[in-house]
Order: structure tokens, then sequence, then C-alpha cells
């Protein structure tokens, strides 16, 4: 079957509402016969086979998963906003964090920072790897930092998606650029998942240390200076940045950004560093400094969190594909794996 | 041995002195020395060893100053007023060209017009772009300049993974002065490990208009098959808002005459990792062919050519062996690939 197609607008907000009114029910089921024809089926079906069996109790997860696939249609929304329901809207999407694998300076032990260093081989495998683990989770918007190895690791990982939308690096470097990457057909619009590159999430900045070994640093500024330049909270190297100011830009980037998105109940995936992802996630999880210093973020191994209710809750690294374990963590996740799985026979 | 050390200074455009005089001889011998303790050995032993040695006569000591210039060697000992002193003239040098055009796209895959839009490998493209580096594994590269296009910068990255040299490519940043700031390296060495990516808008695909997007059936469907036919085969037609393909070969080839042509005349061995259109405009000009010629010109995919650049001309090789093809393995004394040991 065709793909199913999400309507995702970028930057439209999509309201979600639950209901455990069977009178709502009826509403939705002839609301949904209009998303269906204009190629909503993949997740509506979704949907109707939950609200089909359904008793009462589980209109409410179906309901999560149309929310969850970011279905937006005007008729739909309006009516349910009108009608039935009486309970506070439940937004849900998921969050996937990815650290980028080995790069080219990783394996010469190297200080990167911001220097814009490729993937080894290795680093490669790593990135397919994560995609493998992620293939089966929805993705709406993707968000990396502005240096090749987080971009490629997020391409490379996408290859591996199940869903086969395409992934587009969106450009607004100029007037130009704006408009010579212009899509000119909804249907691609719709199978077309925007990437939006932004340096605020790059590596912490390492100033005058980047390009330097480990070895000669400690030679030229001393084992102390060094460490503490490394992994203290708010120490920076000369001329760079130090964790502190990097979650900083990182975190302003993600609650201004990223997190309105996930509010609006799209799906997003970041790729990016070690020391922007520890920023973020020192926000999600309400680390302490001392804590967030001591975090260390595997490399290549997604990281998923569930955002509800404004809520962040985290659920771990998805198991990969040969891995016995949870493979769903939330129903509204298990049934677009479900669908993919019928999709795809 | 340590690997073998280019001095390149990023982002400088270094002129290669090319010295013909005996004295430079003596001068070269005692560079080479700092050199070779630094590990210089791999590109100046190649030739001096398929010439046997510095001592033969002037051919073979040109053949040895080739090398050095090939390899981008400064040399503070080598500057101007000092080739002034001794009177040294300039030799043309040889430098390699490679041009990759990259692999299928998730937008190839489903046959939409791309032109501009930032649509990213399939699987099948990132193993074409490793094929493909497989093949120039052996070519040394001192530059390289890809589209401001994900896919041909990803082309470039993976095929370099396969390179042997090993020498590290760095993304050039200067979209504002944080970017430049941010990006800056503080060790030599590690710059002279390092190998300068440039990336430009000016080597993009030709920009597909009020296609991009559609597909080929639908866009057949809305305007005519001959209409179609007419903007993706003629040279001068454009489609509605786009480029035709005398537009894009106009900014990619002065792109090329600009900024690639001067690095191949220091003695700069490039790499261009790009799009169908804009290399073929670049081709266009390598090969002086005419508009008639350039339509019906098709660049396999994930298929590097190789170019010499000598004496101000362009001279096609083809395409180099992959690792399990018989086929020529070096083109000229100075680009050679690896005898049968496997070492350089």
């Amino acid at each position: 079957m065709d793909a199913g197609t999400l309507h995702n607008q970028i930057g439209a907000v999509q309201l979600h509402i639950c209901s455990n009114d069977s009178g709502f029910l009826r509403k939705f089921r002839n609301s949904s016969l209009q998303c269906i024809s204009k190629g909503f089926a993949l997740d509506v079906k979704l949907l109707s086979k939950g609200i089909c069996n359904s008793k009462h109790g589980k209109v409410r997860v179906t309901y999560t998963s149309l929310c969850h696939a970011s279905v937006v249609d005007p008729a739909l929304r309006t009516s349910l906003s009108a009608n039935d329901y009486n309970q506070k809207p439940s937004i849900e999407s998921s969050l996937i964090l990815i650290r980028h694998g080995e790069s080219l300076w990783n394996e010469k032990n190297l200080f990167t920072g911001c220097v814009d260093v490729p993937l080894t081989k290795r680093g490669i495998e790593e990135a397919i790897e994560a995609g493998k683990r992620i293939s089966n989770i929805p993705v709406d918007i993707i968000y990396t930092s502005a240096l090749i190895r987080a971009q490629m690791t997020a391409m490379l990982a996408m290859t591996q998606h199940r869903r086969k939308k395409v992934p587009i690096i969106t450009h607004d470097e100029s007037e130009q650029a704006k408009a010579w990457s212009q899509i000119f057909s909804d249907e691609t619009n719709k199978q077309s998942i925007p990437v939006i590159t932004a340096w605020q999430l790059n590596e912490r900045m390492y100033g005058e240390l980047q390009g330097l070994n480990k070895k000669e640093t400690a030679e030229r500024y001393g084992k102390e200076k060094v460490h503490d330049w490394r992994r203290s909270y708010d120490i920076p190297p000369p001329n760079g940045e130090s964790l502190e100011m990097c979650s900083q830009r990182a975190v302003a980037y993600f609650r201004e950004k990223i997190e309105p998105q996930l509010q609006s109940g799209k799906n997003v995936m970041v790729a990016a560093h070690g020391n922007s992802l520890r920023s973020i996630i020192m926000y999600l999880d309400k680390l302490t400094s001392q804590e967030v210093i001591n975090l260390e973020l595997s490399t290549g191994v997604p990281l998923l969190y569930i955002y509800k209710d404004t809520k962040f809750i985290k659920r771990g690294s998805p198991v990969g594909p040969t891995e016995a374990g949870v493979y769903a963590y939330t129903k509204s996740l298990a049934l677009y794996r479900q669908k993919l799985d019928e999709m795809f026979q | 041995m340590a690997s073998a050390v280019f001095h390149q200074a990023i982002g400088t455009l270094l002129s290669h002195q090319h010295l013909h005089n005996s004295g430079f001889h003596q001068e070269f011998g005692n560079v080479s020395v700092n050199l070779i303790s630094k590990g210089f050995k791999v590109y100046t032993g190649l030739s001096i060893s398929r010439k046997g040695g510095y001592s033969s006569g002037k051919r073979n000591f040109s053949v040895v100053q080739g090398s050095a210039s090939q390899t981008s060697v400064v040399d503070p000992l080598s500057t101007p007023s000092n080739d002034s002193k001794n009177g040294f003239q300039k030799k043309s040098s040889e430098a390699a060209l490679i041009l990759i055009r990259h692999g299928e796209s998730l937008w190839n895959e489903k046959n939409l017009f791309t032109g501009c839009v930032d649509v990213p490998l399939t699987k099948k493209g990132v193993e074409e772009a490793i094929e493909a580096g497989k093949r120039i594994s052996n070519i040394p590269v001192d530059m390289i300049y890809t589209s401001s296009l994900i896919r041909a910068q990803m082309t470039a990255m993976l095929a370099m993974t396969q390179h042997r040299r090993r020498k590290v490519p760095i993304i050039m940043h200067n979209e504002s002065e944080q970017a430049r700031a941010w990006s800056q390296i503080f060790s030599e060495d590690t710059m002279r490990q390092s190998i300068p990516v440039i990336t430009a808008w000016q080597l993009n695909e030709r920009m597909y208009g009020e296609l991009q997007g559609l597909n080929k059936q639908e866009t057949a469907d809305r305007f005519g098959k001959e209409k179609v036919h007419e903007w993706r085969r003629s040279y001068d037609i454009p489609p509605p808002n786009g480029e035709s393909l005398e537009m894009c070969a106009e900014r990619a080839v002065a792109y090329f005459k600009d900024q690639i042509e001067p690095q191949l005349c220091s003695g700069k061995h490039v790499m261009i990792a790009a799009h169908g259109n804009s290399l073929r405009s670049i081709i266009m000009y390598l090969d002086k062919l005419t508009s008639q010629e350039v339509i019906s010109l098709e660049l396999s995919t994930g298929i590097p050519m190789l170019y010499i650049f000598k004496e101000g001309r362009f001279i096609r090789k083809g395409s180099p062996a992959g690792p399990t093809e018989a086929g020529v393995y070096a083109y000229t004394r100075f680009i050679n690939f690896t005898n049968a040991s496997g070492s350089i």
C-alpha cells in the first residue's frame, strides 16, 4: 500500500483531545472518514482499529495514538473541541536523542570541540545501528548541530527507518538558499521530514585545545588544569566554553525551538554531541551540576523520552533488532509499530 | 613509520616555487632532511626511487621537484626571496583532479525531480560513495570541494574513509564570525594532517524551479511530455523559475575557474564531489565540449573521473580501476598507485 501520509505542517500546532464519551466516538468515526479520504489511512486506521474494538477505557489509548501521529484535520479538530470531551488534552510525543559515533579525531585522540570532523567507518556503522534501534519510532522533525558528524549520523540512521519518509535539510542561510530549496508538491511535502541544523546544538567549543592531543595538552598545561577543563562544570579552557556555557545555549535552544514541537505533538529526533546532549538531559531529568558532570552518554545508542503532559519520561534505549526486550514503551508506539509491520509485510 | 607530513596551511593560498637550479637541490636536500625526519618519506620516496635517486641528471631532478610541489610543501626555506636569490624559475606542476558524482538519493529512488532540494543518500548511495572511495584510495587529495547539499558532502566524507593516506577532511565554516572562530585548530601538526573541505552553492545541482518535488509522471501530465523533455534535455531552456543547463554551467564553471583552478595551478590535488549538471558543466570546460555535446554527456554516479592538470591543460584519464579490477594503475609518474606489496 502506498505509504500513509501524515499531514505534518512545519510549525503548525495540533490539538489533541481525549474523550471517554461514546458520543464522541461516533463523531470521531465520521471525521475519521474524512481523514482517510485525504490519505490519512495509515494512522487513522491505527485508530479505527482501536475504536472498533474498544470499550470505554480504550478510547483514550486510541486517541493518544492519534495525537502521536500528529494528524491535523480542521474538521476533526473543531468538531472535537466543540463537543463531548470533559478531559484535559493529553499530548504524547517521542523524543529521541542520538549522540554521534566515532569521528576521525576521536580515533586519533585529539580534542575536537567545534572543529568539523567527519565520522570514521566505525562511526558510520554506529549510526546505522542506531537507526535500526529507532526504525519503528515515529519521527516528524529532526534537529542536528551544524557539524557533519551529527548530520551524517542522522541521515544514516534514517536510511533504516521503516516509515520511509524523506529527511530534507532546510536551508535558510540566505534568500537564495531558501528560494532554491523550495518543494512544489504537497504530496511530496507530506512525505518529508524537515531537518533543522543549529549551531546551538554543537559540541562544546574547546577553545585553544581544539586539535591538540590529550597527551601534549597535559604536557603543555599540566594534568590538573586539563582535568579541570574537561570535567568541571564551569571552568572553560582558554577561549573556550565551560559545560555551563554550552548548556546555556543548548538548553535555551531546546526550550525555544524543540519543546514547542513536542508540545504540539510532533515526534522529534535530536542528533548531536556528548556535551550538548548531556546539557539537554540535565534539563529533562532535572540533574544537578554535580550529577551532570558524571553523566556519560554512549555513542550511537539512541535514548528515548516520552513527552507527556509537559513532562519528560525517560525510557532508556530502544533495543536493537536482535535483542530481546521491551519493544514498545507506550500503547501508541506499539500501535505505530504494528501498523508498520502491516504496511511492510 | 609515522605518516608522511605535508605542510599545508588551511585556507591560505600557497604558491609553490618549482625550482630547477642545482643550488636548490642542496637546499631541497636540507629541506627534505627536515621533512623526512617528520616522516615526509612517502611522496618524495616515490619519485626518488622511480628515478634512481637524487643524484641523477636534471630530468630526474625535476621529477623530484615535481613531487615536492605536488605535495604542497611549504617551507620557509623555499620562499620567494630565497628563490630570487638563486635565480630559480617557475616550472609547471602536475596535479590530480578527481570528480565524483554522488550516488542514489532518496528522491532518485522515488523518481522525483530533486534540483537543489537537500535530500540525503539512500543505502545504495552510501555504498556507491564507499566504492568510489576505494577507487581513489591511492590518489593524493589536498583539498576537497563539495556543493552545499548533504548528498555530495556525505559522498565526499564516505569516500575519504577509504583513503589510504588517512588525512582528516575538515569542513571549513565561514558562515559567520563565530563559526569561523569556533572551528579554529590550534596544532600545526594536526593542520598538516588535515584536508580542508570547502562547501559552495555554486557546485549545487541545477536548480529545477517549480519542478522540484514533482514526480516525472505528474510533471509530464501537467506540462506535457515535450515541454518537460525540453527542460530536461536542452541547453538553454529553463523550467519555470529554474535554471537552464547554461545558467548552471555559468555559475559552476566560474567558480571552478576562480577558486579551484588556482589550487591546481599551485600543485594542489583536488577532489570535487558534486552533481550531474554541475559536473557536466565543469567537464564541458575541461574537455572543451560544445553545448550539443554536453547535453548528451552522462556521468555515472559514484564512479570517480580523474583528470591530470599539467601545464595549464586538463588531460582526461578516465576512471581509476576498482580494487578488484585489472587496469592501468598509474596515470603519471607522480600519481602512482601502490606497488604490488601495497606500500606507497
